[in-house]
Formats: C-alpha cells, sequence, structure tokens
C-alpha cells in the first residue's frame, strides 16, 4: 500500500517536469532559425503555392505559444501528430522501436551477464595480475569513443568482407526460411553489439568491482569472515547484497537509455534505429518528431529512476524503513 | 573472455591490412571520357505483336534474372504516391513504378512516346494515341479513361502536390483534357505552350485504383499510397512494381509481368528480377558499401574518383563519365534597390553604387580564376560556366566563349566606373568609400567554403575587402528570401537541361527565387532594370513558342544577356561520375539519361 502511495506521488511530481520540460524544448526549436521550408524555398521548381499551403499545414504562419498550444493538446489525447512529410509519428516511431530495442536489450542483457561476474572476480583477486590485466582492458574500453571505434570496425567489415557494412536485414531477407533469418540478423548485430558492449561492460565491470571493494572492507564482512563461513556465503550473502544498490540505481538509467543511448552507433552502421530518425528530424526541424523523441527520453528516464527507486525499496530495508 | 575478444580483433586488423588499398594523394586525372562511344544507344521501337502495341527493344538479347542493387542518400521515399511527391527520392520512385504517355531520348533529349503509342502536336492541340493492349500489374487493360482521370480528376483539380498543375497554368487558365475513344486522348492547352509535351510524362495513375481515394478528398488523398501501404495493393505500369519497403533499410521492386517492353525473340522484359534501393545515411557509407560488394551502382564524388579509378583495374567494376551535371555553382550580387517598411534600404546605398554597376560585377567575374577553381576545389571533376543553362541542357548557347582570368580587363572596368586604389593599394569608389562587402555562403559545404576562400583572394587581387562568412543554412535562406540583407553570396541550383522554361521562378522578376533581386510581396509591382523586363519577355515568349528552333532563339537572347550583365556569375558545372559493376551488359551511358535509363533492357552475364 504504502509503495503504491509512493508511486502515486512519484508519477504526481513528474507532471510539471514534463510541462517544463516540454516549454523549453519547443521554444529552443522553434526559436532557433532552422526553417523547415528552407529546402523547398531553395529549389527553383516549387511554386509559391505549394510553399503557402506547406505553411499552414505545418501551422508555421501562427505565433510560437499557439503552435506549443496545439500540440500539447494533441499531446494530452495521446495524438504525436504527424512529421513534415504528413505520415504519422506514431507509426513512424512504431517502425523504429523495436530495432533499437533489439540492440540495446541485448547490449545490456549481454553486459550484465559478463560485466556483474567479472566485475566480483577482479574484486575478489584484488590486485593480482587477473585483476589487473582486466583494469588495463577495461580503461581501455572507457576511453575509446564510440562513434571511432564503430567506424574503425566498419573498415574491418568492409576490408575483410567478413561481416555486412551496416544495415540490419539483407536483400533477400523476406525470401529466407527462419533459421537463416535468425543468422542474418545476428550477423549484422555482431558489429554494433560489439562496440556498445565493449563501452558498456567496461564502466559496468569497474563500477561493480569498486562497490564491491568497498563493502569487503566492511565491518560485518570482518565479522562473517571472523565467524568462520565460507568465503563464497561471505560474498554471495553478506557483500554482494549491500554491492548491489549502486547498480540498481544504474540500471535505472540503462533503462532510460533503452531508447536513446546508441544513437551515435547507430548512425554509423546504419542501423535502422530510433537515433537515426531523430537525427535526421533534428536536422529538419521537424518538430512533432522531436518533440516525441524529446517527451519520450524524458519520460523513459523518469520511469527508470522510478523503476530504480522501487527496486531499491524492495531490496534494502533501510530505505523501506525511511519510507514508513 | 574480454581478452580473446581484444585478440581476435586485433589479429583481424591485421587481416584486413594486409589487403592493398590505393594511395589517397593519386594525382586526379583531368577528364574521363566514356568509353565505346562509338556505339550509340537505340531507341526502342513500336511493334504491333497480336493486336498489342509493344515496344521492342533494339539492343542485343539478354539473360533474364538478377538484381540489380543501387542505393539512395537519407532517409528514403516518403510517400509511393507519384502524384504526393515532393522530393527527388520519391519521385524517382514513383517514376519505375509509373510510366508516364512521353518519355525523353536519353541521347537527344527530344520527346518520345512512351505509353502514348504517338502523339501530334498542332498549335494549342495534343492529340495521343495510345498502345492498344496494354495491361497494368493486375492485368486491367490501360486506357483513355486512365489518361483523362489522371490529368483532369487528380492533376488538374489539384490533388497532392499541385506544382505539376503550377506550371501548367498559362495566363490564369488550365488546359483541357478529352476522350476521343477508347484509345486516343485530346490536349487543348488556351495558348500555345512549349513545355506542356513534356510536362505529359507525368506518370499515369490506374482509375480502378485511385478513384476511391479522389473520392475522398484532398486530405484524404494526401496520405493515400503512403510508405505504409501493402506492397500486393500497388497497380503499376513500370517495369517494376513494389515488392518490399524496409524504413531506413531499402526498398525492393520486383519485375512487372505485364510490362509493354518486349526483346527481339517477343519476350517481355525486363530482364532483371528484382531491383533494390538500400537507405543509406551518407556518402562516406554508401562507398563502404560499395566497396564491400553490397552496391552495384554508385555516383563518385572528389578524391574518391581517382581512388575508384585507380582500384577499377583490379576490381569487378568500371568507372563511367556521364559528362557534366544539371548543378551550377554560381556567385550572386544583391542588386535589390529598394527600401523595407520602415523606409530603410535593405542594402547600404554606398554598395547598391557597386552591386548596380554592370562594369563592376563583369570586373569581379574577369577577376575569377575558374580553372583553378576546378582543378583545386571540383579535382579536375567540373567544367567551368559561363551561362544559367548547364552545359548539357539542349537549350545552351554554345555562341558565348569561355574566358580565362584578366585582371587587366577588369580594372579597365572599375576604372571606367571611377574606382581607384588608394596609397595601400585598397579598391575605392569615385566618392572615395573603401570597397569592402559581406561574402556568404551556408557553413558545412565544403565545397562553397573552398570556393568562397579562392573568390576572397581573387577579388582581393583587385584591392576589394571581402569579408568571407559562412553561415548555417537556414539563417542563410532567411537572408536571401527574407530580411534580404547580404552583399554577395555563393550558391548552388539544379537547372533542369531540358526545359529553360523550369528556372522562371529564378528568372521572371517576380519569381519567388529571384535571388539576385528579390521581390518581397509589397515590391512586386516596383520598377525593374531593363535587362530584367527583357528576360521577362524573353521567358514569356519562349514558353509560348512551340517549335524548338524558334524557342532556342528566345532562350539564346536571355543567356547573352545573362553572360553580358552577369546578375548571377556562374562559376562551374560538376561532372557526373558514376561507378558500375562490369556483369551488367546492355549500358550505354548518355548525359541526359545517366547509366540506367534503359533499366528494363539491362541484363547480368554470367561469368
Amino acid at each position: 500500500m504504502q509503495i503504491l502511495l509512493y508511486i502515486l506521488k512519484r508519477i504526481i511530481q513528474t507532471i510539471p517536469l514534463l510541462i517544463i520540460v516540454s516549454l523549453i524544448s519547443f521554444f529552443i526549436i522553434r526559436l532557433s532559425p532552422v526553417d523547415p521550408l528552407a529546402e523547398l524555398r531553395l529549389n527553383p521548381s516549387v511554386s509559391k503555392e505549394t510553399l503557402q499551403k506547406e505553411t499552414e499545414r505545418l501551422g508555421l504562419d501562427k505565433p510560437i505559444i499557439v503552435q506549443y498550444g496545439k500540440w500539447a493538446k494533441s499531446f494530452i489525447k495521446g495524438d504525436l501528430g504527424v512529421t513534415s512529410n504528413g505520415e504519422r509519428v506514431s507509426t513512424k516511431l512504431k517502425e523504429r522501436i523495436p530495432n533499437t530495442l533489439l540492440l540495446t536489450v541485448v547490449v545490456i542483457f549481454l553486459s550484465w551477464i559478463v560485466g556483474i561476474p567479472l566485475g566480483i572476480l577482479a574484486a575478489v583477486n584484488w590486485k593480482t595480475p587477473f585483476d589487473r590485466i582486466l583494469t588495463v582492458l577495461t580503461s581501455i574500453g572507457m576511453a575509446i569513443p564510440s562513434f571511432f571505434f564503430a567506424v574503425l570496425l566498419l573498415i574491418f567489415a568492409v576490408k575483410t568482407g567478413w561481416f555486412p557494412v551496416g544495415g540490419l536485414t539483407s536483400s533477400n531477407f523476406l525470401e529466407m526460411s527462419f533459421p537463416q533469418k535468425f543468422w542474418d540478423i545476428t550477423h549484422h548485430l555482431i558489429l554494433p553489439v560489439t562496440v556498445l558492449f565493449t563501452i558498456s561492460l567496461a564502466g559496468l565491470q569497474r563500477q561493480m568491482r569498486a562497490n564491491l571493494l568497498d563493502v569487503l572492507d566492511g565491518d560485518y564482512v570482518k565479522f562473517a569472515r571472523a565467524k568462520g563461513l565460507s568465503e563464497t556465503k561471505v560474498i554471495f550473502k553478506h557483500a554482494l547484497r549491500n554491492a548491489v544498490n549502486p547498480l540498481i540505481t544504474l540500471l535505472g538509467f540503462e533503462f532510460a537509455g533503452l531508447l536513446s543511448g546508441a544513437a551515435l552507433t547507430e548512425y554509423v552502421f546504419q542501423y535502422p534505429g530510433l537515433g537515426r530518425l531523430i537525427l535526421e528530424a533534428v536536422l529538419k526541424s521537424d518538430i512533432n518528431l522531436v518533440m516525441a523523441s524529446l517527451m519520450m527520453g524524458a519520460i523513459m528516464l523518469i520511469a527508470g529512476n522510478l523503476i530504480a527507486d522501487i527496486l531499491l525499496i524492495i531490496t534494502d530495508p533501510r530505505i523501506r524503513g525511511g519510507q514508513a | 573472455m574480454y581478452v580473446i575478444i581484444v585478440l581476435v580483433l586485433v589479429l583481424a586488423f591485421c587481416r584486413a591490412c594486409i589487403r592493398a588499398d590505393v594511395p589517397e594523394e593519386q594525382k586526379p586525372i583531368l577528364r574521363y571520357k566514356i568509353e565505346d562511344e562509338s556505339t550509340s544507344y537505340q531507341t526502342e521501337k513500336n511493334v504491333t505483336i497480336n493486336g498489342v502495341d509493344y515496344l521492342e527493344s533494339q539492343l542485343p538479347n539478354g539473360k533474364f534474372g538478377g538484381t540489380f542493387v543501387t542505393s539512395t542518400i537519407g532517409e528514403g521515399p516518403k510517400t509511393f504516391n507519384p502524384f504526393n511527391a515532393k522530393d527527388n527520392i520519391s519521385s524517382a520512385m514513383s517514376e519505375i513504378m509509373y510510366d508516364g504517355l512521353v518519355t525523353t531520348d536519353p541521347e537527344t533529349g527530344e520527346t518520345i512516346p512512351k505509353l502514348a503509342k504517338s502523339f501530334t502536336v498542332n498549335g494549342c492541340e495534343y492529340l495521343i494515341n495510345l498502345r492498344k493492349g496494354l495491361k497494368w500489374s493486375d492485368g486491367k487493360p490501360i486506357t483513355a479513361d486512365d489518361v483523362v482521370f489522371t490529368w483532369q480528376n487528380i492533376i488538374f483539380d489539384g490533388y497532392g502536390n499541385t506544382s505539376t498543375r503550377d506550371s501548367v497554368v498559362i495566363e490564369g487558365k488550365l488546359p483541357t483534357v478529352e476522350k476521343i475513344d477508347d484509345y486516343t486522348v485530346k490536349f487543348v492547352t488556351p495558348k500555345p505552350f512549349a513545355p506542356f509535351l513534356r510536362m505529359l510524362s507525368s506518370p499515369i495513375a490506374p482509375k480502378h485504383i485511385f478513384q476511391t481515394a479522389v473520392n475522398r478528398g484532398k486530405e484524404y488523398f494526401d496520405g493515400f499510397l503512403s510508405t505504409n501501404t501493402e506492397p500486393k495493393e500497388f497497380v503499376t505500369s513500370g517495369a517494376f512494381r513494389l515488392k518490399e519497403y524496409v524504413p531506413a533499410q531499402r526498398v525492393v521492386f520486383e519485375k512487372n509481368p505485364n510490362y509493354y517492353v518486349i526483346n527481339k525473340n517477343g519476350e517481355k522484359l525486363p530482364y532483371l528480377d528484382k531491383l533494390v534501393y538500400l537507405i543509406v545515411g551518407d556518402i562516406n557509407n554508401q562507398v563502404l558499401k560499395f566497396e564491400g560488394g553490397e552496391l552495384d551502382e554508385i555516383s563518385l564524388q572528389g578524391s574518391n574518383v581517382a581512388r575508384f579509378k585507380e582500384m577499377e583495374k583490379h576490381s569487378d567494376f568500371r568507372v563511367y563519365n556521364i559528362g557534366p551535371d544539371t548543378g551550377t555553382m554560381y556567385i550572386a550580387m544583391n542588386m535589390n534597390n529598394r527600401t523595407d517598411e520602415n523606409g530603410k534600404f535593405y542594402v547600404n546605398p554606398v554598395k547598391q553604387r557597386w552591386f548596380q554597376d554592370k562594369n563592376f560585377r563583369q570586373a569581379v567575374d574577369y577577376a575569377l580564376d575558374r580553372k583553378n577553381m576546378v582543378f583545386n576545389i571540383a579535382n579536375g571533376l567540373a567544367e567551368p560556366l559561363f551561362t544559367p543553362e548547364t552545359l548539357n541542357s539542349i537549350f545552351l548557347n554554345k555562341n558565348l566563349p569561355a574566358y580565362g582570368k584578366d585582371i587587366k580587363k577588369s580594372e579597365e572596368l572599375l576604372k571606367k566606373s571611377g574606382f581607384r586604389r588608394d596609397k595601400a593599394g585598397h579598391l575605392v569608389d569615385k566618392y572615395g568609400n573603401h570597397v569592402e562587402f559581406d561574402l556568404y555562403t551556408n557553413a558545412g559545404n565544403t565545397e562553397r567554403e573552398a570556393i568562397g576562400v579562392m573568390v576572397k583572394q581573387d577579388l582581393e587581387d583587385l584591392g576589394m575587402k571581402v569579408n568571407f562568412k559562412p553561415i548555417e543554412f537556414n539563417s542563410l535562406v532567411n537572408k536571401l528570401m527574407a530580411t534580404l540583407d547580404w552583399d554577395m553570396v555563393i550558391m548552388g541550383f539544379t537547372g533542369s537541361p531540358l526545359e529553360p522554361n523550369g528556372g522562371k521562378n529564378v528568372w521572371l522578376s517576380d519569381g519567388t527565387l529571384h535571388i539576385f533581386n528579390q521581390r518581397l510581396e509589397k515590391d512586386l509591382s516596383s520598377k525593374r532594370y531593363p535587362f530584367e523586363n527583357r528576360i521577362d519577355y524573353l521567358y514569356n515568349q519562349g514558353a509560348l513558342a512551340t517549335k524548338f528552333e524558334d524557342r532556342k532563339k528566345f532562350y539564346d537572347e536571355y543567356q547573352e544577356i545573362v553572360y553580358d550583365e552577369k546578375p548571377l556569375i556562374y562559376i562551374y558545372s560538376p561532372i557526373r561520375i558514376v561507378a558500375l559493376r562490369n556483369k551488367f551488359k546492355n549500358i550505354y551511358p548518355t548525359s541526359l539519361g545517366g547509366v540506367t535509363h534503359n533499366l528494363e533492357e539491362i541484363y547480368i552475364e554470367d561469368k
């Protein structure tokens, strides 16, 4: 009951936040000198009448505050409006969201599956050569800029011909059998996943290692060891439960990044995800599409934090006490 | 595990490096000619077999099957409805699927029949004979009803993108279209209007599919046959029909079994089973995809040309020089002499005296080193340009000689107008003002930025002080179109090699893109320069005359005026270079049509 109340309170708190975010974004986009019709204006074959029609269709002839009101009204009704090409924003997003989710979920899954155990191992074997080598490698992983790494891998794909150059499916995808389709997608995913995985793994491993080291120094761990508990029990039963709290917060952020975290890599690999769509929308000042993506980002971030907080309440009795 | 991954990667990189690449610093070779120029393209001919009017390919017979993969840069098509297309990619896609009544001969630029079997023009009357026995991809016959419906109910009634309609309005009146019998249609224009014949290349829509959409109104029509439509619902007349559209990845077309072009054995073309357009985000990715073997065709630019030419020797593709492109690069000076609502001049009156002085404009023109720009900026892959009609235009006035940089002539011209140098070498006008102005272009366009730097240097030879300011594209458009507070600008247009009337928005004095003397709504009736009046006259007459020779006279004179008055100083026109895999046969590149203008005749040869 208390948790439900808490969730409700948090959701109500987000409403003014979303209004402020939307206001700021809308005005920044509209006040920037980007003219969605600039391209059309400089096209000799576009007539005056067409330009006039386009201006009216996009509502550019009205004051900004009226434009915002119109957008906000339809947004509350759940209507995201149309893009500057007249397609529905919701269908545009629906096309891309599954692709982006596929990429980010695979990456998050892999990096947590590998990163957490590696962090634990490194902490347990603190200051051994194993730990040192891992430190060096993860430092490299964190230091490589993702777009640069992506470009390198792309060149690698071209030169060897082992991997497809970007994209998600081959052109004869429609005629493939199911196992072939599965392999085709996997084949296309390997390079982008490698890039994102390397970077996210490095961070996660460092985080886990640091947390665990912190906790292993605690009095209760020393006590547990003094009590004669086995090392496995000490680490997994006592130390790990405490070390994992900051990671839950991190998980909240990972959730927020599910839809937007891979934009740069997506762009380099020409991955048909949200990143490319939104970058192009920003460049063209396609207001409804940009606003939809910004609001989605804000909501995901808030939701991610909320989920993390709830998880923390469940895992950590101390916080639970504070709430009561 | 991580160690292993890194090790594998390092090893793989070493493996990748073994393959030799061509050094980048290859000297650009000035020009590559289209090879095999001796064998010119033979246009398809009409034949009638069992009462069906086919087009017969005159090229060697080929093998059926295979896929042709090409690409488009950007977001891909926005609609598959040919009447809603506003961008190049959407138009290109609909051109593949829907044929028009006429088309352009890829070699001579003449208008030749396509869906029409023949046509006769008699002043204002256009009599079109359709082919008998043609079918849409769903098997329904193509008849005069489809043509009348397309022109009357879609185009003239203003559905979708109205630019075709807007461009056939002659003195406020639309042409009429009328069905004579099932296979004959008559168009009548209110006055003789030459560009109309070429407008007939607009796609023809299947009435039985579009009728319902038209009945449901314009708003519904705007979303009709959008990219979300099931591919099965497309009924086409072109060589291919839509098979699959994957957003941000590709568009796949499959062969239309009812297409009306046959080879000499009487077999229905196209030879290819599938045509794939990959949607790529930028040029770099496109080049990588071609090198990786995923693309069969690519347009090349800049340093890539020399690199590909080098790689050509030991690769499975060939580099074709298609000749001058339709793009133009020019410098414009703001010749505006009007004031805004507050009585303030758009252009500083001191500068107005310079920009409105023909001698000054010519002096700027003679100071430019076009050859140097072509060589250093365009890697030699461009041709100096002196007129608004591009070099591949059938209306190009070939009597206007090219010339090089001539500083002496510039200085003479400036002297005539009373300009002189002060002690420090700065150019001063006759009232003692230092000649100093801003030169704009859009930031991020590296080609225009490079031209800006060279123009600045060239003009400084005359003692002018040029402040070169690349600014963001949208701010620039705002300056050019709305606030009009600019001095000099470097921009580019894409022209049409076939129809000068397409440039009327630029050249008519009340045009929406009359860039060197842009008139806002309130200034539309303001005074014109004499040469503006003359160009207005020539443009209107050029459209009203119907014979090519008559039209050419008007357009020749307009080019002479621009050549002399220099409202826009043209710099160069790029050359198109295309790389294509060797396995494709029946390739006849032409300057107007490019490499794949005869897509239905192209086939793949087995190794």
